[in-house]
């Protein structure tokens, strides 16, 4: 089995047909004529042009509107009649045949825009590449692989898929495709997805590996390639194959839909993200809004802190994509099983009882604030939906300080204050959710921590995971404290843990008045309909047996047996 | 020679779509049309340049343009820039 990144979702079964593109080669030849060449320059750009507007053009009618673009971006970044004069110069000046004349220029344009600062000029540079090469086969009469006359049931396995042949792919026939680069974000990625063609992409030497014609399984769910399978094994995905579809076409009725009990109760989907790419993930899978965005990423995998306008980008960024909607942002929640090197925090005994999160905010008040004035401005900048999430609170004067200097922040930029509330995830927190309520505009439940504080019990220790269980009485009580503690309040009440998401959990939080479920993009749509399964008056009777037992065990098989 | 300095307000800024929108309504000019730009003078009607030069959301630039219709492309790039450059 091969491991790459999950890009596109679904299981394909059929046979590998390996596309590989070999570095074009060609001789530099001498210029006899310096107008000869630059006409023959010309003549493959124009035909090139030709070519591409007419893959444009299927591509509008065969896959979408939005995926054609990208290819009609290259006719335009072809048409540049100033990076075209250069080439000509060099064949005039330096004597350069059209392909060294094209291939230089184009380099130069790459490598400028693979050093931009920011993700979306370096991905212009695929494009760039994309571009060289079908010119230089152009220019060399080179015929491209066929990819318009593919026997069904093909698995496209190749180095990285251009969009010109995304574009010219007989996708009717394609079931799966193998890369050996490319991430979420690759134009692989996006017109795979666009394609409903399930795809793994980042498969170290998959051309090399991969044999042409052999029977392959791609399994864009979890990522994994599987070459020459076994019956079992090609039944066992036959069947999940089966499966996915007739999941995804149930939960299809669920697209665009309010999310509400099977008595009309309004609810909200949220989605639990790590970057801002994840919003784009969040919002195509219908989320509602964002429950836990984590900053982490901002910090992590370099060596100083990111500054205030990085921070307000990537904000600015989530709320631009959610388009008005919620979007709650937890503040830095460093520390525990977290660690950023250029931070300095020392080794501690007990890193998930020790110096994190908030702690640590509040006595780097400096490096927080930066952190909530940016905040403060994304806020103000995107229409005022962005809630501050505190993470960690033990105390009520944390959340009492965090909201003093978010309230200086929003003074010195004279913009408004944005919604400040508590991550509910310690013992004291819950115990005290009646006060804390009085200091909040909202809750939300971290049941995976909260989880781990009141067993006691480390999530990652093997020998007491017995004990770490959302099952539990003890943290089903809590829950439902904190969540009448909110109501009771008047302040709305949410949950960012696993727990959300959960089928077995979903009838109790209904019961005890959970309004919004935070879970993962890919849950959205699970969660809704989950959701939808119950009246109030179902969930309560559920909840009214669950809170009689006693054990984690008795309530797991009560839930099983109660959503059956 | 004409110029002006602004602010870019699109959250874009100088990516693709928008820098095609620009350079194709500065090639109904005859000026030529610069913007300056973290101390970069980028020709403001290449496209491979504009995006190379990768001119964000919030960026200050100041544009510069000469030629005959130099007052009319440096309120038209004006007009661009603070509007969003078609962004909705």
């Amino acid at each position: 089995m091969l491991k790459g990144i999950a890009a596109s979702e679904g299981i394909g079964i059929g046979k590998v047909r390996i596309i590989s593109q070999q570095k074009i080669t060609y001789d530099t030849k001498p210029v006899i004529g310096v107008h000869k060449e630059i006409d023959r320059l010309h003549d493959a750009i124009d035909t090139f042009i030709d070519k591409t507007n007419q893959l444009a053009d299927e591509m509008e009618k065969s896959v979408n509107p939005k995926e054609a673009k990208i290819i009609r971006g290259h006719v335009t970044m072809l048409s540049d009649p100033f990076m075209v004069s250069q080439m000509d110069e060099l064949i005039k000046n330096d004597n350069k045949c059209a392909e060294a004349a094209a291939e230089t220029v184009l380099d130069m344009f790459k490598n400028m825009f693979q050093q931009a600062g920011d993700e979306l000029t370096r991905q212009r540079a695929t494009d760039v590449e994309d571009i060289k090469t079908r010119l230089l086969r152009i220019l060399l009469g080179i015929e491209e692989a066929d990819l318009k006359h593919l026997p069904p049931g093909t698995v496209l396995v190749t180095n990285d898929l251009t969009p010109s042949m995304t574009a010219e792919m007989d996708h009717e026939n394609v079931v799966g495709i193998v890369t050996e680069s490319g991430g979420m974000t690759s134009h692989s990625a996006i017109l795979s997805r666009a394609l409903e063609i399930p795809a793994v992409l980042s498969v170290l030497n998959a051309t090399a590996t991969l044999k042409e014609g052999s029977n392959i399984i791609v399994d864009g769910i979890n990522g994994e390639v599987i070459d020459a399978p076994t019956m079992d094994q090609q039944e066992a995905y036959e069947q999940r194959r089966e499966d996915y579809f007739e999941e995804k076409k149930r939960l299809q009725a669920y697209v665009g839909k309010r999310t509400e009990t099977a008595d009309g109760m309004s609810k909200e989907v949220f989605c639990n993200i790590g970057n801002p790419k994840d919003g784009i993930a969040a919002r195509d899978r219908d989320g509602e809004g964002i429950g836990l965005f984590r900053t982490e990423f901002l910090f992590m995998d370099r060596n100083s802190m990111p500054g205030e306008d990085e921070q307000y980008e990537a904000y600015k960024k989530v709320c631009d994509t959610m388009e008005g909607k919620t979007v709650i942002i937890r503040t830095l929640d460093v520390g525990g099983d977290k660690e950023i090197p250029y931070m300095n925090l020392i080794k501690e005994d007990n890193p998930f009882l020790g110096y994190r999160a908030i702690r640590y905010c509040l006595q780097n008040e400096d490096a927080y604030m930066l952190q909530l004035r940016a905040l403060v401005r994304a806020n103000h900048d995107t229409g005022g939906n962005l809630w501050i999430m505190v993470p960690m609170v033990a105390s009520i004067s944390e959340i009492m300080q965090v909201r003093k200097l978010v309230a200086k922040a929003a003074e010195d930029l004279s913009m408004p204050i944005p919604k400040v509330g508590t991550m509910i995830e310690t013992p004291a927190a819950f115990i005290m959710a009646d006060v804390l309520a009085r200091h909040c505009d909202f809750f939300s439940i971290g049941t995976n921590d909260l989880t781990q504080y009141i067993m006691a019990a480390d999530r990652g220790n093997a020998s007491v995971a017995y004990l770490y269980k959302t099952y539990d009485p003890a943290v089903l009580r809590a829950l439902r404290s904190i969540i009448s503690a909110g109501k009771k309040a008047g302040i709305p009440v949410g949950m960012c843990g696993e727990a959300a998401a959960d089928p077995m959990l979903i009838p109790l939080l209904i019961s005890f008045g959970l309004d919004e479920f935070s879970v993962g993009p890919t849950s959205v749509l699970h969660t809704r309909a989950e959701i939808n399964r119950w009246t109030k008056a179902q969930a309560d009777e559920v909840a009214k047996g669950v809170l009689q037992l006693e054990t984690a065990e008795e309530v797991k098989m009560f839930l099983k047996e109660a959503i059956k | 020679m004409v110029s002006e300095k602004l602010k870019v307000t699109n959250s874009q800024g100088f990516h693709m779509r928008p820098a095609t929108l620009f350079v194709n309504e500065m090639a109904k000019f005859g000026s030529d049309v610069t913007i300056l730009f973290n101390g970069n003078k980028v020709n403001a009607k290449s496209l491979m340049n504009l995006i190379a030069a990768c001119i964000k959301f919030g960026a200050e630039i100041e544009v510069q343009c000469s030629g005959d219709d130099e007052e009319a492309a440096l309120a038209k790039a004006k007009e661009l820039i603070t509007s969003g450059l078609g962004e909705e």
